[in-house]
């Protein structure tokens, strides 16, 4: 038995989230409650016993009395503070005294978890809204300018499937993932969670096929003339940003493949997220492709 | 010039290989490097096999493609398979060992536009590791390694720079 097994349980919780069971564990199970809002989009109770992968989180308390190696002197009094722990599994994956820290750790941790070990799924980080039918699909990484682009194609009347992940399935529909956008509202980095309704929005309940793939970025005065991808140019476009990209390529290849069969694939840098949403929705209506 | 070289043998160990309408999508298992070859370049992949000459890929490549005949788009597919990796035997060029660019073919044999666009390319990305694949994490949020950051960069007290 493991040296983590053998420490003072005293309460935990399974979920299964796209064929994936998770447990969690904790010395303190008044921090369940807290642990719901950070729990992935789309999870359920499980209930099993035995789960896929396995989260323990120690929570610290303000004590007279602890080890050093989990404690930090605070305070004028000089009181021991215990850190907080999360494990991933057998490996640490953070040590904090911020209970609110260790809260987000443990939902990105999950949410990477979940995205890069779904069953049926390909997780592509991306945002995705549908327009007449069928999705637009625009991957990237963070601060690339993705959410600010679904957010005004959102406001220009498109239905909003998620600021995140684009997930697929194995015919390449892309699924709702609806969790609040992740505005950064100030030059501060700071995201701000929106609901899609704030935004005059309206959620997609229903999978769609994927109509266009947008493979841009945000450059400060620049204005939308992109190109054509190839279908294989399309693929990689989209591979650059799979999550399970290196653990299952040959599956995944064989889903983005089926994506841009049947999608038109764009690229090019735009700068101000209004004006190329509109032009996005425009090009998309007249069925126009570029050259 | 007419060579009798044979082209090199390509490699099929740890590749998965997906085909397409136009092109050939490779997955190096080994690098977790992903290619995407264009049809030129899948033509000359696939003729790579140990025995057809590069003359005789030369003629293949005019008949099926439509491209002048010349050896200088063979060396430079087969120069571009070997740079990623996908080729088991030298792919050096005989005598000179220099492969002209891709821009000096394109200008000896006249081709313009569109019809540039049947000079063999083979576009590469790495694959990413799940962790930068996903969201990164702003300057001062916690960190175990630089992947998780948008700096890319997880300094002291282990937050994101």
């Amino acid at each position: 038995m493991l040296k983590l097994d053998r420490l003072g349980w005293a309460a935990g919780l399974s979920f299964r989230a796209y064929g994936l069971t998770i447990g969690v564990r904790t010395n303190t199970a008044s921090i369940l409650e807290r642990l719901v809002p950070h729990l992935p989009y789309g999870w359920e109770v499980s209930g099993v016993e035995t789960v896929d992968h396995l989260f323990s989180m120690l929570v610290g308390h303000t004590t007279e009395h602890a080890t050093p190696s989990v404690v930090r002197r605070v305070g004028p009094a000089g009181k021991r503070r215990r850190f907080n722990l999360l494990y991933d599994g057998i490996l640490l994956d953070i040590r904090t005294l911020d209970v609110e820290e260790l809260l987000e750790r443990f939902e990105s941790s999950v949410r990477l978890k979940v995205a890069e070990h779904a069953k049926r799924r390909v997780f592509v980080h991306a945002g995705v809204v549908g327009w007449r039918g069928r999705a637009i699909v625009v991957p990237g990484r963070s601060f690339s300018g993705k959410t600010s682009l679904v957010a005004a194609m959102v406001r220009a009347g498109a239905t909003y499937l998620s600021d995140e992940y684009a997930v697929f399935d194995r015919r390449g529909h892309v699924f709702p993932y609806l969790k609040p956008l992740s505005l950064r509202l100030g030059d501060d980095e700071k995201q701000t969670h929106v609901p899609v309704e704030d935004l005059g929005g309206v959620a997609s309940a229903v999978p769609l096929q994927v109509g266009h793939v947008i493979a841009t970025r945000f450059v400060e005065g620049a204005s939308w003339r992109p190109r054509n991808l190839t279908e294989g140019e399309a693929v990689l476009a989209m591979l650059a940003h799979t999550v399970p990209a290196r653990r299952d390529p040959a599956a995944v290849l064989e889903v983005l493949n089926r994506v841009a069969r049947r999608a038109v694939a764009l690229k090019g840098s735009r700068g101000d997220a209004d004006e190329a949403a509109a032009e996005i929705l425009a090009r998309v209506d007249s069925g126009r492709v570029a050259r | 010039m007419n060579t009798t070289v044979t082209m090199p043998q390509s490699r099929s160990e740890q590749l998965v290989i997906q085909e397409m309408a136009d092109e050939t999508l490779v997955y190096d298992l080994d690098r977790h490097k992903a290619h995407c070859l264009n049809k030129t370049a899948s033509v000359v992949w696939s003729h790579c096999d140990g025995t057809t000459t590069v003359s005789e890929m030369a003629e293949i490549l005019h008949r099926d493609l439509n491209l002048p005949v010349d050896e200088e788009v063979v060396w430079l597919a087969i120069s571009q398979l070997g740079k990623a990796k996908l080729l088991d035997g030298p792919a050096q060029k005989p005598f000179t060992g220099a492969v002209p660019a891709r821009r000096e073919v394109m200008k000896r044999m006249g081709l313009i536009g569109a019809a540039a666009m049947l000079l063999p390319v083979i576009t590469s990305i790495v694959a990413p590791a799940a962790v930068s694949a996903a969201s990164c994490k702003a300057k001062g949020k916690g960190c175990t390694t630089g992947a998780e950051c948008c700096s890319g960069v997880c300094g002291p007290g282990n937050l994101c720079l």
